[in-house]
């Protein structure tokens, strides 16, 4: 078999491919599938080509897996294994599962910047309509060529990409679906699963130790989803919910942040005052009272909203600024400072000095000693602040250019003789009449210009993209030779073929 | 740079200044000059406090005999530390100028709690608890019982101070919070009492208000300072209710719970005391026969707090006989007591007056208004001689033998609210008896009288004649400053629409209204897409906040809002809120930007500053009026009708204004600075609200910005971040807003400061 070379990671018989029966295999890095009796392959997709995977629901008939790829293409298997078909799709889901974030990463890296050379080229998008979308010729042959910086980037770079942070909207971007009976659908993606994890440890945590053993993966999100955890007003009182504790556990990670105080003396509210007035002084007892047992329902559901946006926030923040930091440092730092809280006093007065310091400076009040930085020099500060507007046409000879033009026709006619013997011929001097009155020969470059205003511009744009599209057909014919292997004998076939087809009419 | 301000030479310690902190130096000469008081309102971040030492010190200098000390007073921790920093800038300069170092003493003061060094009773969290502890080690009685058992615990550094420390006074220098307790852990001194002891001959001091307003504490602290004073109060805009709650009380079925729990120790006590040492007691009541009260100069660490009224309402008498022994002391307590809680059994809602209660009193349980006067000073004599080390668990029966000294001394200016039950739970009885003071002037007055010049000033004090009225005092010079600018750098918009013409506003019958929250709402979203780094937005209360926050949070406004900027809420909690304050602060340096929800009048509103990309807009969303439905606010406003002559309405008006003033006026913090200010209620537009902004926000608020849609309130906004991101020099504001020496001496510039001082 072709595959010897690769290791197989699964093999599932019996799967149907266009109603073909067939065997399915997952290697290390590609997912094939060949028909029943032959050893090729004639379906094959790289991990990385594959943007996920979806599976029928499970009441259905018919148990299938399909496969978008990034290009929009399919494709669908159907596992026909009467009796293990459920069981053989999911071994299949729960590999693919674990191998494509493998993938994604990188595909994704370069789907970006495919994505982001489209949007900031418009010539390029075009082109990429014109061949790609009507499939003259296929995404990679025209990435081929394009993206040669992004593949050959230095492996030290790649590694040191800036780390992203999370969206704060994250949870936000989770839009609920109705499926139309009563139900919701929340589309999970594995970046928002990560951001889930990397806020939510506590989710995380309860991640590991629940799935896969005492629940599936889909059975941990649809209870995290109808959790009182999810949903922040509600008040979480179940403790059946296996959220409750990540509740909980958030409520003490809420209580140590604040136990452990601020660093920063100015806005610590509670050292603010100098002397609080005693208990029982003072008018101001207008304020509700805060004890748990006067309040509403609402009012309580009111008050978890806004702590929950409080952490939440708290923990995007820190989610973004830990930066791969392992557990042991946090748990070290954390400790340290806990030892700074025990002795404050020698930790505090540098943050505090900097701090007021900072407060009472007036930097435009002293002289200015810092190094000269070059400013943005902006001539026009009005296109800068109301944004681009067209440029109007412009004149661009001078005055002095026409004045001295006039003077130069001024002192050749002074100058001027008629030389009366080598007049033009009268023949000579009527075709040339001819040919300068509207419609003679020399007047045809005042029709031609005509014709640039006279085609609608759709059809100039048109033409414009035919051009660049033929340009870039030739190009790749060109850079098929020397014809060396059969795909560029194939490819070259292939162009003429298209360019003969769709294009000659150009020539 | 040295000026001559009107042939007074003041050495200001930079290179440049702003032409209105010239101005206000001038008119602060001529209240010194004039031995008067002062109202002066100036723009935050023009160097109010620099111009203020500056001139203050340099006419201590002049006039040695004609001011003796300075007295700083401002609200919070870090203001005060921040004043204290400013003047050793001031005096850094001088000694550089000079060549000399010159013998000024300047320190802060503060409570035990930011003083104490002693390892354990520093640790406490709280400042009641510092103080009961450093009591407990200190006072007078446990340290004579250490003289007979050298095993009780003793501080250390007390002794220390107590055995050296007054006989060498504090090396002059300018000395912050920090600085004094390293001072104190170097020599081995409290650095508490080193402060309390050294402010009588410090030439400056710093502290905080209720120092001088408090009479609890004023009595104690500030009773032997030279008259021969400057008083300055800075950030003063909220003064009046700090003059209030120093003298208001409250008391609750759990306050006379715990008091009762309070007298039956005391009777325990004294029984035992009387079996083991009864010549205590009788020395106690010999000593309050004669009325010794002076000859017992009481040690400073024994006051655990002073009496609560005014210096010159003490009584210079003996206690009277009724309650000169302890028993009988005891027995009128018990008496009170029960007169009280028959009192909170109410049913509805009673109102009297001093006097009214003072009858009742003595209809019903015979008890007379002298030894009531005497209630809080006889308190004071019992515990001490019953050596009661923990005074921190009697706080209840201080409180209500201090409110009996109140009541019975005060016939005027307070009243006497008994609520059964609180307005919004009228199920749940929780009695409350509210002793409220209405009249501000009477805890301020000492201080008018006392000291020769009182500053009040502050970036928000408008309408400047508001205050002497109501603080009843007359003052030699009101002015208001303008900020001179380069570039206008502070943008107030009115926006009183919503994009679909819902006219927005936070009054009470709109209050519910969905179109209105979901407008704020779209306000909020459409800011946070345009403004850079940080916003804060104040609403008018708590519970408004808690409602707007659910509802747009059920409408999804908050998750859209969140793509844009993390979002922070400020929470009942202090602790919680410091937490949520300074993750606002890390995002928006981090470059992912906030926005901090908060209420006006809350603790965030008054305390904390958003200097630059901290707060590039903030957002007013409705007027914040105070809640108008409270008894107390109505027999205040009455009060203040019948003896001011000030309407309601305009008192009202301006309350809300000033917390508005300051809210929008956090975002500004120089003139270097820039930010949006917006007023989200179409009743901002109004002449009588407008009117009473401060004249510096006032100025810039033209009448196309008066009642914008959000729609047009984004454009302008945009235009407006765009002009202020350019770059902005030196040299753009110099001769504009920022002078050189040279500029400063020019004839046309002197003319033209005149003129942004404001006189009224």
């Amino acid at each position: 078999m072709a595959s010897l070379s690769e290791e197989v990671l699964l093999v599932v018989k019996k799967v149907r491919q266009r109603k073909q029966d067939g065997t399915l295999y997952l290697m290390a890095e590609r997912i094939a599938w060949g028909p029943e009796g032959k050893d090729r392959f004639t379906v094959s997709h790289l991990y990385a080509d594959i943007r996920c995977q979806k599976i029928s629901p499970d009441g259905k008939a018919k148990v299938q897996l399909q496969l978008v790829l990034h290009t929009g293409e399919s494709t669908t298997f159907h596992f026909a294994n009467e009796s293990s078909a459920l069981k053989d799709r999911e071994a299949a889901k729960e590999l693919l599962q674990q191998l494509l974030p493998k993938f994604k990463k990188k595909a994704n890296k370069e789907l970006e910047e495919k994505n982001r050379m489209l949007q900031e080229d418009p010539v390029l998008f075009q082109l990429y309509k014109d061949l790609v979308v009507s499939q003259v010729i296929s995404a990679e042959e025209f990435w081929a060529n394009r993206l040669g910086g992004v593949n050959n980037t230095d492996p030290t770079l790649f590694n040191n990409k800036q780390e992203v942070g999370i969206s704060g909207a994250f949870l936000a971007d989770i839009r609920p679906q109705t499926d139309g009976c009563n139900g919701l659908r929340y589309n999970l993606t594995a970046d928002i699963i990560e951001s889930i994890f990397r806020t939510y440890p506590a989710v995380k945590q309860k991640y590991s130790e629940n799935v896969p053993h005492n629940l599936t993966e889909k059975e941990f999100w649809t209870r995290f989803f109808q959790s009182h955890y999810f949903h922040r007003d509600r008040i979480n009182t179940g403790t059946q919910d296996i959220f409750s504790e990540c509740a909980k556990q958030d409520e003490k990670g809420l209580k140590s942040l604040v136990v452990q105080g601020v660093k920063n003396p100015l806005v610590d509210l509670l050292s603010l005052e100098d002397k609080t007035l005693d208990e029982g002084y003072g008018v101001s007892t207008t304020q509700p009272s805060t004890s748990n047992a006067n309040r509403t329902v609402k009012e309580s559901s009111n008050y978890a909203i806004i702590k929950r946006f409080n952490h939440h926030s708290a923990m995007v923040l820190a989610a973004g600024s830990r930066k791969g930091e392992t557990p042991a440092d946090q748990a070290s730092e954390t400790s340290s400072t806990d030892g700074n809280s025990r002795d404050s006093d020698f930790f505090q007065p540098p943050v505090k000095k900097v701090k007021l310091q900072e407060a009472i400076e007036y930097e435009d009040l002293q002289r200015e000693n810092r190094p000269k930085t070059v400013a943005l020099n902006l001539k026009k500060s009005d296109r800068y602040a109301h944004g681009p507007v067209p440029l109007q046409s412009q004149q661009y000879t001078t005055s002095q250019d026409i004045i001295n033009s006039v003077n130069y026709i001024r002192h050749e006619m002074a100058n001027y003789k008629p030389n009366l013997t080598q007049v033009v011929s009268s023949t000579a001097a009527s075709s040339a009449i001819v040919a300068l009155s509207p419609g003679g020969v020399l007047m045809q470059a005042g029709a031609q210009q005509a014709i640039n205003q006279m085609v609608p511009s759709e059809v100039q744009g048109e033409l414009k993209h035919l051009y660049v599209a033929a340009g870039e057909l030739l190009r790749h014919f060109w850079s098929c030779f020397p014809v060396n292997t059969p795909f560029l004998e194939e490819k070259v076939i292939n162009i003429t073929f298209i360019g003969v087809n769709d294009y000659c009419h150009l020539c | 740079m040295k000026l001559n301000i009107e042939g007074l030479l003041v050495y200001f310690p930079y290179d440049y200044i702003y032409p209105e902190q010239y101005s206000y130096m001038l008119e602060l000469k001529r209240t010194l000059d004039a031995k008067g008081h002062g109202v002066l309102e100036m723009p935050s971040g023009t160097g109010k406090t620099i111009s203020l030492l500056s001139l203050i010190i340099a006419y201590q200098r002049a006039f040695p005999l004609e001011v003796t000390k300075l007295i700083y007073c401002s609200r919070t921790v870090p203001e005060i530390e921040k004043v204290i920093e400013e003047l050793r800038k001031l005096m850094e300069f001088y000694s550089k100028e000079t060549g000399e170092s010159n013998n000024f003493l300047a320190l802060a003061l503060s409570s035990r709690k930011n003083l104490c060094i002693h390892p354990e009773v520093s640790s406490l969290r709280f400042g009641k608890e510092v103080d009961g502890k450093c009591h407990s080690l200190t006072a007078s009685y446990i340290r004579a019982q250490r003289h007979s058992n050298p095993n009780l615990p003793v501080c250390r550094f007390y002794e220390e101070f107590d055995a050296v420390g007054r006989q060498v006074p504090l090396p002059p220098g300018v000395y912050n919070l920090d600085d004094l307790k390293d001072f104190g852990r170097r020599k081995g001194w409290c650095p508490y009492y080193l402060a309390r002891y050294s402010i009588l001959h410090a030439n400056i001091v710093v502290y905080s208000y209720h120092y001088l307003l408090d009479p609890k504490i004023a009595d104690l602290v500030s009773k032997e300072l030279a008259k021969k004073s400057v008083v300055v109060f800075d950030e003063a805009h909220n003064i009046d209710n700090v003059c209030i709650d120093s003298m208001s009380v409250n008391i609750t079925r759990r306050t006379l719970d715990r008091c009762q729990n309070n007298v039956d120790t005391l009777q325990n006590t004294i029984h035992k005391i009387k079996e083991t040492d009864a010549a205590k007691l009788r020395e106690e009541y010999r000593r309050l026969v004669e009325g010794l009260k002076e000859a017992n100069v009481a040690r400073e660490t024994d006051i655990y707090l002073a009496n609560p009224v005014l210096p010159d309402e003490i009584l210079q008498e003996a206690v009277p006989g009724t309650i000169r022994t302890a028993e009988h002391f005891v027995g009128f307590l018990r008496r009170f007591l029960e007169y009280l809680k028959s009192r909170l059994r109410v049913q509805h809602v009673v109102q009297e007056s001093a006097p009214q209660f003072l009858k009742d009193i003595f209809d019903k349980v015979c008890i007379d208004r002298k030894p009531l006067r005497f209630c809080a000073e006889r308190l004071q004599s019992l515990l001490r001689t019953l050596e009661i080390a923990d005074i921190a668990d009697f706080s209840a029966v201080t409180l209500i033998s201090n409110f009996a000294t109140l009541v019975s001394t005060y016939s005027q200016g307070f009243t006497i609210i008994i609520e059964p039950f609180e307005d919004r739970t009228p199920t749940i009885a929780n009695p409350v008896l509210h002793f409220s003071c209405m009249d501000p002037s009477i805890a301020i007055k000492p201080v008018f009288q006392r000291f020769q010049s009182v500053i009040i000033t502050s970036g928000t004090l408008s309408p400047l004649d508001i205050y002497p009225r109501i603080l009843d005092f007359r003052p030699v010079t009101m002015a208001s400053f303008t900020m001179t600018l380069a570039r206008t750098c502070l943008c107030p918009l009115i926006v009183g629409r919503g994009n679909d013409q819902v006219a927005l506003s936070s009054k009470f019958e709109t209050r519910e209204d969905f179109a209105v929250i979901r407008n704020y709402g779209n306000l909020l979203l459409e800011m946070s897409a345009i403004v850079p780094d940080g916003i804060v937005a104040f609403f008018t209360s708590y519970v408004y906040m808690e409602n707007i926050v659910a509802s747009w949070y059920e409408q999804g406004i908050l998750e859209n809002i969140q793509r844009n900027k993390l979002i922070f809420i400020e929470t009942q909690d202090a602790a919680e809120t410091s937490m949520a304050l300074e993750k606002y602060q890390e995002a928006c340096e981090n470059g992912r930007g906030a926005i901090l929800l908060s209420v006006a009048r809350g603790k965030v509103s008054e305390g904390i500053d958003f200097v630059h990309h901290f707060g590039r807009a903030v957002i007013m969303f409705g007027v914040p009026y105070v809640y108008t439905q409270s008894r107390i606010l109505k027999a205040r406003l009455e009060y203040l009708r019948d003896q001011f002559q000030i309407r309601e309405n305009d008192f009202l008006t301006f309350d809300a204004m000033r917390h508005a003033a300051q809210c929008v006026g956090r975002a500004i913090r120089g003139k270097t600075d820039y930010g949006l200010m917006i007023f989200a209620d179409k009743r901002y537009a109004r002449a009588d609200k407008r009117g009473k902004l401060p004249r510096w926000i006032q100025e810039h608020i033209n009448d196309g910005s008066l009642n914008l849609t959000v729609d047009e309130a984004v454009q302008l906004a945009k235009h407006f971040l765009r002009q202020m991101a350019q770059p902005f020099r030196q040299e753009d504001q110099l001769g504009l807003s920022l002078l050189t020496l040279e500029q400063l001496q020019s004839e046309e510039m002197l003319q033209k400061i005149t003129q942004i001082a404001h006189q009224t």
